[in-house]
């Protein structure tokens, strides 16, 4: 009895303190919003202003004090406080979701399978039908995509294209060399892996140092895990497919093949093999940090190196500013055979798995999908990427948008990004894709406007196009084919599903694998192949194999 | 109260020894009133959010409460032992925290002893200050000043090839079986000015009649360091390593995960990269939980072990 | 001490040993020193000069634009601010009633002395999870408020055994002499302890002091929206993971689509870092020396007995 009391006792103090402890905490009223106390349904201009989170990297900000957002709140009288992740992404979703407290519209990259699983956004089918037009014009051909297994459209993504289909006037391969190596040899057209490695082997036997420093013949981003697919990822582009991620999608037959542990693997890992041999290959390759991989690419010593170019950002930037183009480096449409089809050029493509939603906290959906429709104007998609008609760009006589090279340099700037608008409104917004046109036939993508590009160029770049008889870096590559799946990995592997499990074991073992592979002596290589293949079938690639086949074949069949 | 008085008077000797007890506990009403608000925290801040155990468990959702998951008795664990590689990375964790462990210890004491025999009080207090800066470097700094160091044309092998050792430079995080000394210098390097400090307040509290009477005794410099100074930090060396020994099965996280690369993963990877990889980067938060509950019956069986051990020989015990 | 003193001088072991830890010593002010001066060179230096690698600790070209960089966030100064608070409120409630608490379980004749102990020392080797402990952050209200900074860690179990450790280093003697004087435990605590313990409380100040300044985890994850709220170091990951151009993410390629342009900028994360470290470190670092006058050697014993 007494020790019952004495434990009724207890939990009565328990809970006085945390009463107490909560008094204290000076919790300040949530929703500081102006919107507290409106009506639900009426559309008004009235002042109010909404909480946006992305999951993409940006500096936080006050929507209208940028320069776009501006104009916005003008239109609409809608504000956002925008903000985005920092740390984790994955923990910041999980106590959101754990919370159950969202902001009104969240951009969830990474944790859209999570937040969706939560029944963190609401359907905005019927609020699309409704009240917006302008999505219903720009998505419309895109239904299908947008719209979730269960019926629902939960986020409206970034690439929808509108009015055809612009090619980049500068893609790039995953394959650099270095110009004077092209310009020593007279600008050889070179097309296969084997080309491309000679032409490094020659250049290096003839030039062994630049500047009392030896020369690296080549070299690869494969020293942090983070970034280890740049050196797997290639038997795939050598192969003539695009960027599928972990498989190669069979035009015919539309089955998905995993090329881990096929031939093409092999023939990548001998040739990285062999060039290591004749000490072309970097000994640094798994080991080297970004900023030491940086440090090399910029010191103009290396001949040849693969990566994606968004991979390494504006590092390469320093030696456009030196100013001596011999020294920079130029993406190869290479591939492992002759007659292979590049497909360096990204198809036209649709990532559903990327967008922005409106969430179960949202008081005003109506208002925030208004906001959408009308951010989705023709006016105002010119507005998020070329900004005020003279002022960030001009109109020829022809009509075509043009801009300066100051214009130019503000567009690129990102302090200047960021004061206007477009760091925030180009991206993580409902908005015209990337290869988009206007319907006055001019790109939505000012560097996609070829009478921008043409800006950038530098007397290096013009008298290396010259010589190889093009007129724009995308010419060095094939057309792009059409692929109604792309990109297969965009498609959702549920969380610890056997695909994401598959997925991170198989990481593992290329990590384990290649390096000792493209280290080993000529004889080795074959016994260490077949160690790595038998681990590998351990995994059950036919599995993960039938998994995307399906999933692709659902695609095609217009089941996003 | 009268009727209270009644009952317990029938009671057992527990009961009457439980009355004992509170007699005592009403004469100590200030230590009582002094103790029993952080108890009311510590239960509710740390033993009340244990219902997060639940989750290894489960196949856990965020999304779902309690009582709607799936319970999935044991499997979680299950996943965890039967997967070979928990096996490699438990070795490493091990491995990689008992030279922590060591390393760690035996350098801050010695760096304590050597920094108390300093007489220049300025230089001591310069030496103290510059030696805890590296404390306050994140890993992700610390972590690349070692890879550029350890590069091949990095100040180590310019050195070594300088002074003859070597006569081609060496990959250093390019060879697996390096991976554990690296990191345990690389931490000794980061910590030991930090970790020093506890031992020099240890220090002021040793009476300096005892360096005069050993100085009388004609004990030589070393001898004091030996028979004085190191008897004054033992208190707190052996309590230091108690606690220690509790969180055997925390080898660090950043430094392994930042230093480590596809050639060394195989002596690199610990426990806590291993729950990142399939627990957390999955959001599989039961085999994250189920791993975290292994790591702490493994802390309670080290420290208690040591804890009874230290009682035995007569040292200065934990609890 | 004085005939302690000339005698010490006539051994020529005395002289080589000092000459050796010297030696030693300042190979360790070298060592240790290289990461700061390598800090304070980048951050001075070029952002995309210092790509081309080989600064070590000195500047090649002098800029002070990652400083501009980090500084333009206008939030900076006011979460130094609330770094500043949450410094010196946490630490002195923490240290306080951390000692306190130290001081119940350091006397002998406390019944629950052992109980106690073990209840706290027992949670240095578990937690329930970052969910659990989030959702009794939100169900004690102290979701966006300035004391889920201090509360959630007021009291510090690994501070709390040291500074048992150094209570009862202390000669029995002293604290029952005050008993017999009538003081009560809280005035014993107050009068007696505290000012014994004092090089105790300065390591654990120190301690406390620079988790607080440096933690940005609680930030993150309770008071992210709230900037009144934020912290320096918080402002600081923030000004990083901005000028981090990329977030790729596992197997392919990620969001390549959010980096398509080129853009210029004049920072890179290698530059921030080094000029956050330097901004971020120096304030923290200078509570050392500080504290370093209480750390005087025989005080605690030489004051007690004089």
């Amino acid at each position: 009895m007494r020790k019952k009391k004495w434990l009724q006792t207890s939990l009565a103090v328990i809970t006085a303190a945390t009463f107490i402890l909560a008094g204290c905490s000076n919790n300040e009223p949530k929703g500081s919003n102006t919107e507290t106390g409106r009506t639900n349904g009426e559309v008004s201009t009235d002042p109010v202003s909404y909480d946006y989170f992305a999951f993409g990297t940006n500096k936080d900000v006050i929507a209208s004090n940028t320069t776009i957002g501006k104009i916005l709140q003008e239109q609409t009288g809608v504000d956002w406080k925008m903000e985005y992740v920092v740390g984790d992404a994955s923990t910041k979703s999980g106590v959101m979701i754990a919370g159950g407290d969202y902001p009104d519209v969240i951009s969830p990259v990474s944790e859209l399978s999570k937040l969706t699983d939560a029944g963190a956004f609401i359907p905005l089918n019927d609020l699309i039908e409704k009240y917006a037009p302008n999505i219903k014009r720009v998505y419309g051909d895109y239904m299908d995509k947008i719209t979730n297994e269960d019926g629902n459209i939960y986020i409206l993504p970034f690439t929808a294209n509108v009015n055809g289909y612009l090619k980049e006037p500068d893609a790039t391969s995953t394959f650099w060399m270095q110009r004077r190596v092209l310009k020593e040899f007279g600008y050889p057209e070179v097309k296969t892996l084997d080309q491309y490695f000679d032409l490094i082997e020659q250049y290096q036997a003839k030039y062994p140092s630049v500047d009392g420093k030896g020369t690296i013949g080549f070299l690869t981003f494969a020293g942090t895990a983070g970034e280890f697919f740049t050196i797997t990822n290639q038997p795939m582009h050598l192969a003539g497919y695009p960027n599928d991620g972990n498989v190669m999608v069979d035009m015919k037959t539309q089955e998905a093949k995993l090329y881990m542990g096929t031939d093409y693997e092999k023939r990548w890992l001998a040739a990285l093999n062999e060039m290591n041999r004749k000490s072309l290959l970097d000994p640094e390759t798994f080991t080297a940090n970004k900023d030491q991989y940086l440090a090399k690419l910029t010191s103009g010593r290396v001949l040849g190196y693969v990566n994606y170019s968004w991979q390494i950002g504006d590092a390469t930037n320093n030696l456009k500013a030196a100013g001596n183009d011999d020294l920079r480096y130029v993406a190869l449409p290479i591939v492992f055979d002759e007659n292979t089809t590049d497909a360096y050029i990204d198809p036209p493509s649709f990532v559903n798995n990327r967008g922005l939603g409106i969430t179960v906290s949202a008081e005003d959906p109506i208002r925030i999908i208004k906001y959408w429709d009308n951010l989705l104007s023709e006016e105002n998609q010119k507005l998020i990427q070329w900004g005020e008609k003279d002022v960030t760009y001009s109109v020829n006589e022809e009509g075509r948008f043009v801009m300066s090279k100051e214009q130019l340099a503000n567009r690129n700037d990102n302090e200047f990004k960021r004061k206007y608008g477009w760091a925030y409104f180009d991206y993580e917004w409902p908005r015209y894709g990337n290869n988009s046109l206007y319907e006055d036939g001019n790109a939505h993508l000012p560097t996609s406007q070829p009478e921008v590009a043409e800006v950038n160029y530098t007397d290096g770049d013009l008298a290396l196009l010259k010589a190889y008889g093009l007129k724009t870096f995308s010419d060095f590559y094939a057309e792009p084919v059409e692929r109604p799946w792309y990109p297969a990995w965009s498609i959702e592997k549920e969380q610890g599903s056997p695909e994401q499990i598959f997925n991170q074991k198989a990481g593992d073992l290329q990590q384990k694998y290649y390096p000792k592979m493209v280290f080993s002596s000529e004889a080795d290589f074959e016994s260490i192949w077949n160690d790595y293949l038998a681990e590998f079938n351990k995994l059950k690639p036919a599995d993960f194999e039938q998994f995307i086949t399906s999933k692709v074949k659902e695609r095609i069949a217009g089941n996003w | 109260m009268e009727k209270h008085a009644v009952q317990m008077a029938k009671s057992t000797s527990e009961d009457s020894r439980l009355r004992t007890l509170f007699k005592t506990l009403s004469k100590q009403k200030m230590l009582m009133l002094m103790s029993l608000p952080f108890l009311i925290w510590v239960v509710i801040f740390k033993y009340l959010p244990l219902w997060g155990w639940t989750i290894a468990f489960q196949k856990f959702r965020l999304a779902k409460d309690l009582f709607d998951q799936t319970w999935i008795g044991l499997d979680n664990f299950r996943s965890l032992f039967q997967e070979q590689q928990f096996y490699l990375v438990l070795r490493n964790t091990l491995v990689m925290s008992s030279i922590n462990l060591v390393l760690g210890f035996v350098t801050a004491i010695v760096l304590a002893l050597l920094l108390n025999e300093l007489r220049k009080v300025y230089f001591k207090r310069a030496v103290q200050t510059i030696s805890y800066l590296p404390h306050f470097i994140s890993w992700v700094v610390a972590a690349n000043i070692v890879q550029t160091a350890l590069a091949p044309e990095g100040i180590v092998n310019v050195l070594l090839l300088r002074l003859q050792l070597i006569d081609h430079p060496i990959l250093w995080l390019g060879v697996g079986e390096y991976f554990w000394g690296i990191l345990g210098v690389t931490e000794v390097w980061k910590n030991v000015g930090w970790n020093t400090i506890i031992y020099l307040a240890a220090i002021t509290t040793i009476d300096p009649t005892q360096y005069e009477a050993a100085e009388m005794d004609g004990a030589s410099r070393l001898q004091r360091m030996w028979h004085v100074t190191l008897p004054g930090m033992k208190p707190v060396i052996v309590i230091l390593l108690i606690m220690n020994l509790g969180h055997i099965l925390e080898s660090g996280f950043e430094a392994q995960y930042l230093l480590g690369n596809g050639i060394n993963v195989e002596f690199s990877e610990n426990l806590d990269i291993f729950v990142l990889k399939y627990g957390m980067q999955m959001n599989n938060f039961g085999l994250a939980t189920a791993a975290g509950m292994f790591k702490t019956v493994v802390s309670f069986i080290f420290l208690i072990a040591a804890n009874n051990l230290a009682k035995r020989m007569g040292e200065s015990r934990l609890y | 001490m004085e005939q302690a003193k000339s005698a010490r001088n006539f051994s020529i072991g005395d002289k080589i040993f000092d000459v050796c830890n010297i030696i030693f010593m300042i190979f360790l002010i070298i060592v240790t020193l290289y990461p700061f001066l390598n800090m304070f060179a980048l951050s001075f230096n070029d952002a995309n000069d210092s790509i081309r690698g080989s600064i070590y600790v000195w500047p090649r070209e002098w800029t002070l634009r990652n400083f501009e960089y980090v500084f333009n966030e206008s939030n900076v100064f006011y979460a130094t601010f609330i770094s500043a608070a949450r410094t010196i409120i946490g630490t002195v409630i923490s240290v306080f009633c951390t000692a306190m608490l130290a001081y119940t379980i350091s006397r002998p004749e406390y019944a629950l002395k052992k109980f106690v102990a073990i209840t706290f020392i027992f949670t240095m080797y578990f937690s329930g999870g970052l969910i659990p402990s989030y959702l009794l952050t939100k169900e004690l209200g102290l979701l966006n408020s300035f004391w889920v900074y201090i509360i959630p860690g007021i009291i510090g179990v690994f501070n709390m055994i040291v500074i048992r450790s150094f209570i009862e280093g202390l000669p029995e003697g002293i604290m029952e002499s005050a008993k017999i004087d009538g003081a009560g435990d809280f005035t014993t605590f107050m009068r007696i302890v505290l000012p014994l313990t004092v090089p105790a409380l300065a390591t654990v100040s120190l301690f406390v002091a620079v988790s607080q300044w440096n933690s940005w985890f609680d930030v993150f994850l309770y008071n992210s929206s709230r900037p009144n709220l934020s912290t320096l170091q918080y402002e600081l990951m923030k000004v990083l993971s901005t000028s981090s151009a990329t977030t790729s993410s596992g197997g392919s390629a990620g969001d390549a689509f959010a980096n398509a342009q080129g853009n210029v900028t004049a920072v890179t994360p290698t530059s921030v870092r080094a000029t956050m470290t330097i901004v971020a470190s120096v304030p923290i670092i200078m509570v050392y020396p500080f504290l370093q006058k209480y750390f005087v050697k025989g005080m605690v014993v030489g004051g007690v007995k004089g």
